[in-house]
């Protein structure tokens, strides 16, 4: 009997059909409906009571008449841009940041490392948009951050951070850095120390061997890390709107906009629908090299 | 054509190419190494054998430069290494892992070291190429570690470190992770590079067989320090304690009373109402007589009835016996109550075998077979 | 537009809930009711009342549009409530249960007509202006003793926004606000529908765009009040928050409130009931409940708004009637001005046009 088997695979596949598929076709199917002031806010949909006319007169008024009007003003593509932007600096200033510290923490001592890690994951257990008001709170122009730079004595004049691009960049790297951190992190943990001796006694100093050993050896870790933090932020909306400025353009707040601002369901869906297949690439980009990692062990 | 043997050592005016001077080494409160002193000499090919823990593996790292002594010093060509960075040392070591990069091509791998010195870029394909030839893996220069098999991968570590041609290769156990066939194998060739090159080659290793195959000279240590060094056959022959004896292959050891007899011979007390046994030994009997009697397995002989003419002969029973293809081990239960190991060739097939189970036998070796040891 | 996210996520969880028989589900604006009312009322009533809050006209449209909200009683601003009506978000009230209704203020009756005509389908909970507010000294400090701090020109002439810059200016990021402050200022109707005529209000905003710190709709209150920045152009209430606050911390930061002299929005919101209410009964009951002279007063007195309750008058606190930022002299109420929502295309063309104006894309 095969049926158990076919019950196991049957679930997990069941739950993704229900709470990824049927939401998807939804928005696809919104993104092709017209918006209108009623309850629902678009046109058409679905009426099963009208039988088959009411199927085919469902279809018959479905029309790509949104994602031409994304392509006829340039603020989507605009935004759609802008948020990869945000989404590249940020994934590069992130491993900046990330790399050399999940190499201190795979450095630590074992005693240390559970700690580590700890402290790595524990601003999880916060709410993330508490913290992302601490954030706001510090980058303010009477917040710590000014206070402390002042009376150090670095600047006199108090900077502008909060409702600018670097107060962004600072939310996105401080969110996302733990994203970062463990994938590096356990890359590196897993890295045969022999293999940095043999580079010593084949010649290199301490520099050559962790660009050439050490590096090559973490691309795995670097490669999830990377996109476990440029996937998300591409759509990130709370922090543009909370530490962004009004110049901050990220497709999210475009959407927010559409759905709320001009209660223009489908042109948001289609928004939404456009995001997702951008998103399709680096997903892809990112399933293949876990592939390929996995073929190599 | 006269053939001169290799033993520097024994040259009262050879210079020694690698020296241990009173070398400690403590990792906390443990000691690994324990005022260590001896001397390698150039084309050596030296054996650092003993029980896991014993040091040897951190003997063979401070020559790497891997490991600093706590205490001493060690020469290497009249150079103190702790004055020369481990990068610029013609030292290389071969790993027990291997480690060879996984990120990288055979040939890559090979040509890391290469590429760190100063050798011309444009020389190092040659170098490489002519590396892969000494390890035979000519046409796998382009695969990665991962796809190639386990004895394959030894040889790339092997030309790996062989290939900046340091004066001294270090290597750690080196064949360990073959199986025993191709450890065999690789053996013989470890031993025919080595003379090709005329490199010196210091190996570290818990298998005595590989050690005695390869080594010119074997340093046996435990517990941190030195208990012997000394060509192979005087190892096995002439072990010089206890220790060392039990450690280097199968060995009946009888504890005993000795004297000195008239003729310089010894004779041992070794059990109540049996005849002394005696051995031509010219050790020295400490003042309480209390010495061990060692003797090897397959220099006993076995027979039905009690030899003639035999120096030592001793009565028991077959207790027990391990037919190991080309030998078979007899465990004979002496009279006395003592267990003995007897070692006779399976000359012949095994249904003409004349000893069975619970056989009486006698078991008789000569006065030179055996060894006194006091240590 | 941070409380927005915080709502979403609350009403996502709640909005799930099934109301039960008993229950009174009332969906209001955030710090917008002296929470001693609910217990009051479930004293007097014996009904459960389940209070849940929203921060913008958006989020409550989006949650009625889509249907089965599950709220027996909303409350959206007059604008928005206009449009809702006529796509039959809501049902009409049954004046016999709202006995309450006589105390009712004919003048903001008036005003509200426009959007509902009659009250049929909402009666007023608090209305307030659009205003400008300030750092007293601060504002003074860089534009002199005699700065227009009653006018609009304090915020849309470019010469004043450069000097104010400095010490910070917040807007609201929201274009129904704005526009018609906007249009008031340059003399045009603030009411205007005419996008040719919208379409002027954008090179004033230009003009001003480099000076504006940040445009948000409730961030100011905060900003205000600790001196980060030294004016505001926002909600009545809001502002008037921010000067209690201010005066709270004692760090010598003073606020006040002006409705400028050109005139000012004025706004309303509307109490109303869902035309798929699970409660329409118990509805009319809060309703009529909030009607209460005294319940509006005490209302009143917390949150800092005038409301449409004539009767409650004489039980406000003085400092909150005599207060002219909430209730306005007669002189300055007949100078305040009412604007209806957008329709959905020209809806967008400000939209499109505020993200321009904001972002300059």
């Amino acid at each position: 009997m095969n049926f158990r088997k076919y019950l196991f695979i049957l679930i997990p596949y069941s739950w993704l059909v229900a709470l990824f598929l049927v939401p998807f076709i939804i928005v696809v199917k919104m993104s092709l409906s017209d918006g209108v002031m009623a309850i629902p806010p678009y046109t058409p949909y679905l009426t099963l009571t009208e039988g088959w006319a009411g199927i085919t007169n469902f279809f018959t008024n479905l029309d790509f008449e949104n994602f031409i009007f994304l392509t006829e003003d340039n603020l989507y593509w605009i935004a759609y841009l802008s948020s990869l932007k945000i989404a590249a600096i940020s994934t590069v200033i992130t491993l900046l940041v990330g790399y050399p510290i999940a190499y201190g923490m795979a450095n630590a001592s074992n005693e240390w490392r559970p700690t580590l890690i700890m402290l790595v994951i524990l601003p999880f257990w916060t709410s993330f948009l508490i913290r992302i008001y601490s954030w706001m709170g510090i980058l303010s122009q009477e917040g710590f951050l000014n206070q402390f730079l002042l009376w150090l004595g670095i600047i006199d004049q108090p900077l502008t951070l909060l409702n600018t691009n670097i107060a962004v960049y600072i939310g996105i790297v401080y969110t996302y850095l733990p994203f970062m951190i463990l994938p590096i992190y356990a890359s590196l943990e897993k890295l045969d120390l022999s293999l940095l001796e043999a580079a010593k006694d084949l010649g290199c100093n301490r520099t050559q061997s962790f660009w050439l050993v050490t590096v090559p050896l973490s691309k795995a870790g670097i490669i999830a890390g990377c996109f476990l933090v440029f996937i998300p932020v591409i759509g990130e909306f709370v922090i543009p709107s909370l530490l962004g400025g009004a110049d901050t353009l990220m497709i999210g707040t475009i959407l927010w906009q559409e759905f709320f601002a001009n209660r223009d369901w489908p042109v948001a869906s289609a928004v939404a629908v456009i995001l997702l297949l951008i998103l399709m690439v680096p997903i892809i980009l990112f399933q293949r090299s876990e592939q390929k990692q996995r073929e190599a062990e | 054509m006269f053939m001169t043997i290799f033993e520097p050592w024994n040259e009262t005016n050879s210079k020694p190419f690698i020296e241990f001077r009173g070398v400690s080494k403590r990792f906390g409160a443990l000691t690994a190494i324990d005022n260590v002193s001896f001397s390698i000499y150039e084309r050596e090919f030296f054996a650092l054998l003993g029980p896991s823990g014993c040091g040897k593996t951190t003997l063979m790292r401070m020559l790497g430069g891997l490991e600093k002594p706590s205490k001493g010093q060690i020469f290497i060509d009249g150079q103190d290494i702790n004055t020369i960075p481990a990068n610029k040392r013609s030292v290389n070591m071969m790993f027990q892992s291997y480690a060879l990069f996984p990120h990288l091509t055979v040939a890559d791998n090979i040509a890391f070291g290469l590429k760190r010195s100063d050798m011309p870029k444009s020389e190092i394909p040659d170098r490489v190429n002519e590396m892969l030839k000494l390890v035979q893996l000519d046409n796998l220069d382009a695969r990665k570690p991962h796809q190639i098999s386990g004895g394959q991968r030894q040889r790339v570590a092997l030309a790996r470190s062989l290939a900046k041609a340091p004066k001294l290769l270090l290597l750690d156990e080196p064949l360990g992770a073959l199986d025993k066939k191709l450890r065999q194998e690789t053996q013989f060739e470890l031993v025919d590079i080595q003379e090709k090159l005329g490199t010196t080659f210091v190996i570290v290793t818990h298998d005595q067989e590989e050690a005695m195959t390869v080594a010119s000279r074997i340093a046996i240590m435990d517990q941190g320090k030195l208990i012997q060094i000394d060509t192979p056959d005087l190892i096995y022959e002439a072990p010089s304690s206890v220790r060392v004896a039990d450690f280097i292959g199968d060995v009946n050891l009888i504890e005993g009373n000795a004297q000195k007899m008239a003729n310089g011979k010894m004779q041992i007390e070794w059990a109540e109402s049996q005849p002394a046994l005696i051995a031509d030994s010219s050790a020295q009997i400490p003042n309480d007589g209390k010495i061990t009697f060692a003797i090897r397995p397959e220099k006993i002989a076995m027979t039905k009835h009690k030899p003639d003419d035999a120096d030592n002969a001793v009565e028991g029973h077959i207790q027990d016996i391990a037919y190991l293809g080309n030998v078979s081990i007899f465990k004979v239960r002496l009279t006395s109550g003592q267990l003995m190991n007897a070692q006779a060739s399976n000359t012949r097939r095994l249904s003409r075998r004349n000893f069975t189970w619970e056989d009486k036998v006698w078991l008789s070796w000569t006065e030179t077979a055996g060894i006194v040891l006091t240590k | 537009m941070n409380k927005i996210i915080v709502s979403l996520i609350a009403t996502l969880m709640v909005s799930t809930s099934v109301a039960q028989a008993g229950e009174v589900r009332v969906y209001n604006w955030s710090d917008y009711i002296d929470e001693s009312l609910i217990k009051k009322f479930e004293q007097e009533t014996g009904d459960k009342l389940i209070y849940d809050v929203f921060d913008t006209n958006e989020l409550l449209e989006t949650k009625l549009l889509a249907g089965g909200s599950g709220y027996d009683v909303v409350v959206p601003s007059a604008s928005f409530l206009q449009r809702q009506i006529n796509i039959g978000v809501f049902q009409k009230l049954d004046y016999a249960k709202l006995s309450n209704a006589s105390n009712l203020w004919s003048i903001i009756k008036d005003h509200t007509n426009k959007y509902d005509p009659d009250n049929a389908y909402s009666i007023n909970y608090m209305w307030g202006t659009t205003g400008i507010g300030i750092n007293v000294d601060k504002v003074k400090e860089v534009l002199g003793d005699d700065a227009p701090v009653n006018s609009l020109a304090l915020i849309f002439d470019p010469k004043n926004m450069k000097k104010l810059a400095a010490c910070g200016v917040h807007l609201l990021d929201a274009p129904a606000e704005m526009i018609p402050a906007a249009l008031k200022y340059i003399g045009e109707d603030p009411d205007s529908k005419d996008l040719e005529v919208i379409a002027k209000v954008e090179p004033i905003f230009a003009a001003i765009r480099p000076y504006v710190t940040k445009f948000h709709s409730s961030e100011y209150v905060n900003a205000l009040a600790n001196g980060d920045i030294c004016v505001a152009f926002g909600y009545s209430g809001d502002i008037l928050q921010s000067r209690d606050r201010a005066a709270e911390a004692d760090n010598g930061v003073k606020v006040t409130y002006n409705i400028a002299s050109e005139g000012a929005v004025m706004w309303f919101d509307q109490m109303a009931i869902p035309a798929d209410a699970p409660n329409p009964e118990g509805a009319h009951k809060f309703l009529n409940f909030m009607l209460d002279a005294n319940n509006m007063a005490t209302a009143s007195n917390y949150v800092y708004y005038a409301n449409g309750n004539l009767a409650s008058q004489k039980l406000l606190e003085k400092e909150v009637l005599e207060d002219e930022g909430i209730y306005p002299t007669d002189a300055t109420l007949n100078n305040l001005f009412t604007t209806t929502a957008y329709g959905s295309k020209v809806q967008r063309k400000v939209t499109r046009m505020w993200t321009k104006i904001k972002s300059g894309t």
